[in-house]
């Protein structure tokens, strides 16, 4: 579904990421970890080009998106993308938050946008919050809300960038069950985070980043059990 | 006391009723408010426009055509004295015209530009760059990004100094007498020089201006209490 070839990003002459080389298939659930500035962040940025790659390729869906001819805009909405902060748009109620982007682009109509949002927080537990705006929200409603507003779009992939870095630490289990129930729904998922935990039970491929490329790929249970470089080694004892 | 009062009372009804004189000042307050309005609509557009031109993205450090023209309209407006650039419209650019009120609306209003430009450009500086983002990654275009997400907030942003430069805007039309308009300002002076009396005639008009800036940091305000809806502060 998605393949990076040879991918370089530089800023200025700091080279952030040096040559990654991937391929996610559909149904996949990617978890990405690795010490801070190890351009995990950097990399799962580029796939949807919120960065742009100095230089390589990435494909996605049989298109090669890294070409300039390609209508950036119209790859986004099948790629779905959940920040460290949330970003819902303050100026918009809750509703108007998740339905701005189906209508505005005209993929649904007001009423029909307006029902599928309704499902989607009934899939949250946040009806009730649909005529809010996002600062009368906790953190961890904002982010099942940015989750849902991201699912508007009917993606075909969700890329989540430390969805839960920015919360306090009783609201994470509620934003991580939201990824969890996505995840068995079958989605295909992209996920830096520092969350072991939710590595460990839901991906089916862990990669270890650091120095700007993939060091160790492998899947949860020999990721954790058995690291094979010494910076793994090193960073799981850390973290665990 | 009584001898005072007499005086006082005959001095006021030479300024304001004598020859139905109070009809000259609501009249000249209305070409005031008249340009003032007008000019603000102008700058609003005007500046927001060049506020976009300011922030286009350079490339590879250079600033494009449209971050000069921006830069040269901001550099020559604030650099040089409004009412030299009303004389300027009036004597040379629109010399053409009869239409005073024209000729000051549109000179104020690319005067106030420049400002607003500033105003809006801070504004939609202070909008977190995630909300772009967030914007981008759900597939909508720059501009729409702007359009529904940016600038409403940028302009929530940019509310009390805005409110400040209209409040400006509407005490610095007193200078279009320069042009032989008849605003608040020269009506009151020349009922004054008519009078023989500056007091009435002055102190009148500036009660009147205090009242409209008034109604205007009120009606600002009440905008100001719409727009923070959304926030819990």
């Amino acid at each position: 579904m998605i393949t990076v070839k040879d991918l370089h990003k530089k800023f200025n002459d700091n080279h952030v990421l040096q040559g990654v080389n991937y391929h996610i298939s559909p149904g996949e659930k990617i978890v990405v970890v690795g010490p801070s500035g190890s351009g995990k962040s950097t990399f799962l940025r580029c796939l949807n080009l919120l960065e742009t790659p100095t230089s390589g390729e990435i494909w996605f869906d049989g298109k090669l998106i890294t070409d300039k001819k390609t209508d950036i805009n119209e790859v986004r909405r099948h790629m779905g993308m959940v920040f460290q902060h949330f970003n819902l748009f303050n100026n918009l109620t809750i509703m108007d938050n998740i339905i701005l982007a189906p209508t505005k682009l005209k993929i649904q109509k007001p009423e029909e946008a307006k029902e599928n949002a309704l499902a989607l927080l009934k899939r949250v537990n946040l009806v009730e919050k649909a005529d809010a705006y996002p600062a009368q929200l906790s953190g961890g409603q904002k982010q099942r809300i940015a989750i849902v507003r991201s699912l508007a779009m009917n993606p075909k992939v969700m890329l989540f960038d430390e969805p839960t870095s920015a919360l306090d630490p009783e609201m994470v289990g509620e934003v991580l069950e939201v990824m969890k129930e996505l995840a068995e729904s079958g989605m295909t998922m992209v996920c830096v985070t520092h969350e072991m935990g939710f590595a460990r039970e839901v991906a089916t491929k862990c990669l270890f980043m650091d120095g700007g490329n993939i060091m160790e790929e492998n899947t949860p249970q020999e990721f954790f059990a058995n690291p094979q470089c010494d910076r793994l080694q090193d960073f799981l004892s850390k973290v665990l | 006391m009584g001898d005072w009062l007499a005086k006082t009372s005959q001095r006021f009804v030479a300024a304001f009723v004598t020859e139905d004189r109070w009809l000259l000042y609501i009249k000249g307050f209305g070409i005031t408010v008249e340009i003032a309005f007008f000019a603000a609509i102008i700058g609003i557009i005007l500046g927001t426009i060049v506020a976009l031109m300011k922030l286009q993205p350079s490339k590879n450090g250079k600033p494009t055509v449209l971050n000069t023209i921006a830069d040269i309209y901001i550099d020559i407006i604030r650099g040089t004295p409004s009412v030299l650039q009303l004389l300027i419209m009036w004597f040379i650019i629109l010399k053409s015209t009869n239409n005073g009120v024209l000729v000051a609306t549109l000179s104020f209003g690319i005067n106030s530009g420049a400002y607003v430009a500033e105003i809006i450009r801070a504004g939609i500086l202070a909008v977190d760059k995630g909300q772009t983002e967030a914007g981008r990654s759900l597939g909508l275009s720059s501009a729409q990004t702007l359009r529904y997400i940016v600038l409403p907030q940028a302009f929530k942003n940019a509310l009390p100094p805005l409110g400040n430069e209209f409040i400006v805007l509407l005490k610095e039309t007193a200078i279009v007498g320069y042009v032989s308009l008849s605003d608040l300002t020269r009506v009151a002076n020349q009922i004054a020089s008519r009078t023989y009396d500056a007091f009435m005639p002055l102190i009148g008009a500036a009660v009147i201006y205090l009242i409209a800036v008034k109604l205007l940091t009120m009606l600002f305000a009440m905008l100001e209490r719409r727009m923070r809806q959304g926030d819990n502060r």
